[in-house]
């Protein structure tokens, strides 16, 4: 049986899929980008995605069988 | 016959020193050392420490007070761990932005609320947790618990939609990537992939905001506006929310282009104008309509464009229009609009674009 890491993978790809999306919406906030409904659409799904992705990659957190 | 026999002394019991707890520790160990130390349930700590929180950062200043200068009740252990500071850091940062961002939080009227949230929630895992209570009283108790959590996620996402679109998106895009440093720094404390909730309830909304220029601030309602002269069209008109009607069939337009910058938030912008002008056309709709006689163009981030030629010496009225949501009309009688695609007939006439063709050559 493969050793389990001693992070939560799911937890760490998540967060920095969450912090890139919240990077990308400060800077469009803050008028330094300008996202249009074209960029922002398929950014959030890629991020919903990335994180449904890591999370069922990763399996249950630690702690959960 | 009574005797007394000699009390043997007791050893004197040392002063219950405050120290952290490594047992029933959810970051630091603060509230649970805090409730054994005063014989405390420490979910009532939790739940007043978050409630602290919304009283200028209260609850987290206090937290890492306790953090810095409680020891832990296990000597060997060390004293802070890397994904900790880290999940403090984050805390500290949001903190710092929304006493910055929003000057009136502290002590603001939500603290009692969330007091009384707080009181019930607590109660409601309290009824949850006990074993002694009645099999309906525990269900009852998890569908209080799913109501309020639903309510709460209701709120989270139409608080972050409309704070979004009242110019309060920095605040929710901070909220955001502080879940994501707390996702990062839980990750090596076990998980906190619970965070992942509030943090797409804040984002999509705001990305929805964000994607459509959406922005309410301003006059909200229905605005009817008469200028009387030309001249008085340069400044252009603005809005937040609501239907905003230019009624310019009035106005005698000069020879040559007239700007009439027009911005709504949300809502619809009509303008009416006399028959046989010249109007051209640059309208800009995060999400909506525009009809502005060449037919409804309809969808998502419509960038309109009507540059038509217009001959030398004729009055030409050239719209910029600036919509988040709803609908761009242009034509020379009232109407009403019902949805994509559906305008109520009652006395509409949208701008014949042969008409207006025609104008602009200076033939109509």
């Amino acid at each position: 049986m493969t050793p389990r890491p001693g992070y939560d993978p799911g937890s760490l790809v998540s967060g920095i899929v969450v912090i890139v999306l919240g990077a990308l919406l400060l800077l469009d906030q803050a008028d330094v980008l300008e996202l249009r409904a074209e960029y922002m659409l398929p950014a959030v799904i890629a991020a919903v995605g990335g994180v449904l992705l890591a999370c069922g990659l990763a399996g249950p957190p630690r702690g959960r069988s | 016959m009574t005797d007394t026999q000699p009390t043997m002394p007791q050893p004197e019991e040392p002063p219950r020193r405050l120290t952290r707890s490594t047992t029933d520790s959810l970051i630091g160990g603060v509230a649970g050392g805090i409730g054994r130390h005063l014989n405390v349930d420490p979910l009532a700590i939790r739940i007043t420490f978050v409630i602290l929180t919304f009283a200028g950062g209260l609850g987290i200043i206090a937290y890492l007070l306790c953090l810095i200068f409680v020891p832990t009740d296990d000597p060997s252990a060390p004293p802070l761990k890397w994904g900790l500071a880290r999940t403090l850091g984050a805390g500290l940062l949001a903190v710092a932005a929304l006493a910055i961002l929003i000057p009136d939080w502290a002590w603001g009227p939500a603290v009692p609320l969330l007091a009384v949230a707080g009181a019930i929630v607590y109660l409601l895992i309290r009824m949850v947790r006990d074993d002694g209570g009645s099999h309906a009283g525990r269900v009852a108790a998890r569908i209080a618990i799913g109501i309020v959590l639903l309510a709460l996620a209701v709120g989270g996402f139409v608080g972050a939609a409309a704070g979004s679109a009242l110019g309060g998106g920095i605040v929710v895009a901070g909220l955001v990537t502080a879940c994501g440093v707390g996702l990062v720094g839980g990750a090596f404390r076990g998980g906190a992939r619970w965070l992942i909730a509030p943090a797409l309830l804040l984002a999509l909304p705001l990305a929805a905001v964000a994607a459509t220029d959406l922005d309410v601030r301003g006059t909200w309602g229905e605005r009817t506006f008469r200028p009387a002269t030309v001249a008085e069209l340069a400044g252009g008109y603005e809005m937040g929310l609501g239907s905003m009607r230019v009624d310019l069939r009035e106005l005698d337009f000069p020879a040559g282009r007239t700007e009439l910058p027009l911005e709504i938030g949300m809502g619809e912008i009509q303008v009416l104008v006399p028959r046989n002008l010249c109007v051209t056309t640059d309208a800009d709709v995060g999400a909506g309509a525009v009809n502005i006689g060449d037919g409804e163009q309809g969808g998502i981030d419509l960038d309109v464009t009507d540059e038509r030629r217009v001959a030398p010496g004729v009055a030409n009225l050239h719209l910029i229009a600036d919509v988040g949501v709803g609908a761009v009309h242009v034509g020379d009688r009232l109407f009403e609009w019902d949805g994509p695609g559906r305008w109520r007939d009652d006395g509409f006439d949208a701008m014949e674009t042969g008409t207006s063709r025609l104008a602009c050559l200076g033939a109509a």
